[in-house]
């Protein structure tokens, strides 16, 4: 049973991988993803994993929120360790603490906006009236307080990633993945997109973790860390 | 509970979102239901048919015969009681017929003919086949009527009709022949045919006279008996036994024991065709109904990435699978139940009399539905919904969460 983590204060770990590897095997061939990646995240950071494709930026964020699995290391999110967890307690993990915003938006195409943010709290067995109400005040967060009743497909790009955005944090997760979250948007829906997040990250010191390889995201983030072949090259604080 | 109506409204709609392909699945589920009770319900009839042929003969659901009266069917293995017949408690009769029923010779003018003879009280036989005959002409007027009713069919083979003479040989009691001049009463037709070629009636008492003796003036070849149900035949014919014990006392089974053992094999017959059926559709349903799983991949990657755990994810597949299954069912029900009362009247199997009559079956075969079968056909159908469900939902356990992030 993986229950949710408490909300932290800065500069307390919430992220841990130490001596990270993932390998694929391609026609027996070993693929090393991660080569003994080590990164610290804290609460309240808003932190950029960079590189160009292959670098192990998206598995390094998978193996984070716990959609994948990695072959030797130690990685903790809050206090679990990921490594002693079966499919079942992954999946409630991710239920409970993370928040993912993936490119493709994801969205489940035949629920409403409103019923797509309510479905992980339908899942976490929140009761009708308060689950509601918590979806309403996530997209009026965001802006969409008048689009709940439309069906994914009715709605543009960027509406459709700011419901996202609202189904990631309207359970409070303790940690907000995002894979390149902007990478179907055009430059000022992104723009406004990362305003967004930022708001989170800044007034709710909602700790994001997004993999990119865009500099405008980069430059939102508090936090770079580029990586390459697998391994962290540099890790550094922006002035954002 | 909650998840619950959360995974069937997902299901419900997912049904709808796919709307054109799973017409074509309804369509054919229904189909396949309907055809299905369709042809069972006919299977039925024809073993109801088969039932009450057998019982509406001259057998009745219970025959008490002389003993050695079946393998030497003559009168001097008749029987004759003083007192009346009693049914018991364990014997709800709807009624009884005492009859003579003898193998005799029959002779026109032109033709002769073996046929059974039959004394008949008319009066008593509105629980056998004479009930139902069209007769033209007049029929029997009561016991002692000593005019003959044969059939259309026989009277065409003698080349004699209504009004006519004819002769009649007939082993009596005392094992010497009788031969008799009979003028035919009526002609009647029969719903089979072997009746109308096999069957000549005349008046018990009449026919009685003609066979007794002296010593033995009123024998008696058979007393069949028709209960009110067929579910009463073992403890009524038991209790007749227990009654008369030097009197041989069958049941329609023992009589007609391929007919019995037809009417066992039918409801063998009906699930084995229903799952052949059912099978072949099974194939089409776990073929689309897989690549409805595959097509949906990354959506069921999502779920999975969201924090739905394999559980719930075999729950959503199998509530899918199992809705269309359901769907189709209930309207393939409907449909088979709209065909059956289409063939209210019944198919008319007279051009095949001669191949029908030897299973047993009338000419005219209605459909039956029952509740049960109905039951029978639905519980099934949603069975074989799980079990194709069992294939899709498999191949959705092995979706990765990592299958959202497919772009």
């Amino acid at each position: 049973m993986t229950e949710p983590i408490p909300q932290t204060t800065a500069a307390t770990p919430v992220v841990q991988c130490r001596d990270v590897q993932r390998v694929y095997q391609q026609h027996s061939v070993p693929v090393y993803a991660l080569r003994g990646a080590n990164l610290t995240i804290n609460a309240g950071e808003f932190v950029s994993l960079a590189g160009p494709s292959g670098s192990g930026k998206s598995t390094l964020l998978n193996v984070i929120g716990g959609l994948d699995g990695f072959d030797s290391g130690e990685v903790t999110v809050g206090d679990i360790d990921l490594g002693t967890l079966n499919a079942t307690e992954l999946a409630e993990m991710r239920l409970n603490n993370v928040g993912f915003v993936f490119q493709a938006y994801n969205l489940i195409p035949v629920l409403s906006a409103r019923e797509n943010v309510e479905f992980i709290l339908q899942l976490q067995g929140v009761a009708s009236e308060e689950r509601q109400e918590r979806a309403n005040t996530a997209l009026q967060s965001l802006g969409l307080g008048d689009l709940g009743s439309r069906r994914p497909g009715e709605l543009s790009g960027g509406q459709q990633q700011r419901v996202a955005i609202a189904r990631a944090i309207v359970t409070d997760p303790v940690l907000l993945l995002a894979d390149e979250p902007t990478a179907n948007l055009d430059s000022k829906t992104t723009s406004e997109l990362l305003e967004v997040l930022q708001e989170l990250n800044r007034q709710q010191d909602m700790t994001i973790v997004t993999a990119t390889h865009d500099p405008i995201v980069m430059g939102y983030t508090s936090r770079q860390v580029a990586m390459m072949d697998g391994e962290i090259q540099q890790d550094s604080a922006t002035a954002a | 509970m909650g998840t619950l109506t959360l995974l069937f409204h997902l299901s419900l709609r997912n049904i709808v979102r796919y709307r054109r392909r799973n017409f074509f699945l309804f369509a054919a589920i229904a189909v396949a239901v309907g055809g299905s009770t369709l042809s069972n319900s006919l299977i039925r009839g024809w073993q109801v048919d088969m039932l009450e042929t057998a019982v509406s003969g001259l057998t009745g659901h219970i025959k008490i015969q002389a003993p050695g009266f079946a393998d030497d069917p003559s009168a001097q293995n008749a029987f004759s009681y003083s007192k009346p017949i009693v049914f018991g408690e364990q014997t709800p009769i709807l009624g009884f017929a005492q009859r003579i029923n003898l193998p005799a010779v029959i002779s026109s003018e032109r033709e002769t003919r073996g046929v059974s003879l039959v004394g008949v009280d008319p009066a008593m036989e509105d629980i056998s086949l004479y009930r139902d005959f069209e007769v033209e002409g007049e029929t029997l007027t009561g016991p002692e009527d000593g005019r003959l009713l044969i059939g259309k069919m026989l009277a065409e083979t003698l080349q004699t009709k209504l009004g006519r003479r004819v002769v009649v040989i007939v082993e009596g009691a005392d094992g010497k022949s009788r031969e008799r001049g009979y003028r035919i009463a009526g002609v009647f037709e029969a719903p089979m045919e072997w009746s109308e070629k096999m069957l000549v009636f005349t008046g018990l008492t009449a026919l009685q006279r003609t066979v007794g003796t002296d010593d033995f003036a009123s024998p008696v070849t058979e007393l069949s008996v028709v209960l009110q149900t067929d579910e009463d035949r073992v403890a009524a014919r038991d209790e007749l036994i227990a009654r008369y014990p030097k009197l041989e006392v069958k049941d329609w089974r023992q009589m007609q024991p391929q007919i019995a053992e037809i009417v066992d094999l039918v409801d063998a017959i009906m699930v084995i065709w229903f799952i052949l059926i059912m099978s072949a559709l099974t194939f089409g349903l776990v073929n689309t109904l897989i690549a409805t799983v595959m097509q949906r991949t990354q959506e069921l990657g999502l779920l999975r990435a969201l924090g739905m755990n394999q559980r719930l994810l075999l729950i959503q597949v199998v509530m899918e699978c199992v809705g269309i299954m359901v769907v189709g069912v209930i309207v393939g029900l409907l449909l088979g139940v709209a065909m059956v009362f289409g063939l209210g009247d019944g198919i008319d199997l007279a051009a095949f009399s001669e191949s029908v009559e030897a299973f047993g079956m009338s000419t005219l075969l209605k459909p039956i539905l029952t509740i049960e079968d109905l039951l029978l056909f639905g519980g099934l159908s949603v069975l074989v919904g799980l079990f194709a469900s069992f294939f899709p939902a498999r191949r959705a356990l092995k979706i990765s969460p990592l299958m959202a992030m497919n772009r």
